[in-house]
């Protein structure tokens, strides 16, 4: 699958596509600081966060 | 009101329930209070109170956004919302974000190239990459305040300030 929307100057990302996160920095690093709050919560363990995130891959049908 | 046991006392559902959990809830509202700052404020208005309306979200319509009806955002188009497809009260570009909004909750498989287009026809690639982060942030933060029960907010603006000021503070 191509990336929708066009960023030919952006940097290629982990997966070899462009990542278009530096358009806008703030959103890129609040999302950054959630992820790294929400992940350092142990109220889940981490084999149920990931049958979560596998399974919530599925329904969105996200390959990467 | 909160299926949630034990939560303490608070203004609202969300104060109540962000006790549980202050760094989280804090983290959410600084994702929720980015969005606005990088999304013209009718549009995101818009956004917001479409997808509401599609997850039966009645908190989430009772509030409005200052800064949306500072920029313009009147009633008589908050009520024509509906029926964004025909009404006269809404622009291309309006309708091309409308129509994203409602695919991306819908069915994100669904949304097609055609839509993507029309949305960065009008707001170019930065500003549609912008928006689609900004419905993303949205839909997520209202999907949590209804699975968790969470039926009354601070408004619109009192989320977004409380975490500058808190910075402020802090800083």
């Amino acid at each position: 699958m191509a990336p929708r929307i066009s960023f030919p100057d952006a940097p290629l990302g982990r997966w070899g596509v462009p990542d278009p996160s530096g358009v806008a920095p703030e959103i890129k690093a609040a999302r950054r600081r959630l992820r790294a709050v929400a992940f350092a919560m142990t109220n889940v363990d981490p084999v149920t966060t990931e049958l979560v995130r596998m399974r919530n891959a599925t329904f969105q049908q996200c390959v990467l | 009101m909160t299926w949630l046991p034990d939560v303490p006392d608070g203004d609202t559902d969300w104060d109540r329930v962000a006790a549980l959990a202050p760094d989280l809830f804090a983290s959410i509202a600084e994702v929720v209070d980015t969005t606005w700052d990088h999304v013209d404020p009718v549009l995101l208005e818009l956004a917001r109170l479409r997808i509401a309306t599609l997850l039966e979200h009645a908190g989430e319509l009772s509030r409005r956004s200052t800064r949306a009806a500072e920029a313009g955002l009147t009633e008589t188009k908050v009520a024509a919302l509906p029926r964004w497809p025909t009404s006269s009260e809404f622009s291309d570009g309006e309708r091309a974000c409308l129509a994203l909004t409602e695919q991306f909750v819908l069915d994100a498989n669904g949304v097609t190239d055609e839509a993507v287009d029309e949305v960065t026809a009008h707001l170019g690639a930065a500003g549609c990459y912008v928006f689609v982060e900004a419905v993303s942030v949205l839909e997520t933060f209202q999907r949590t305040c209804l699975t968790l029960g969470i039926s009354t907010l601070p408004s619109v603006d009192r989320l977004v300030g409380s975490i500058a000021s808190g910075a402020e503070e802090q800083g």
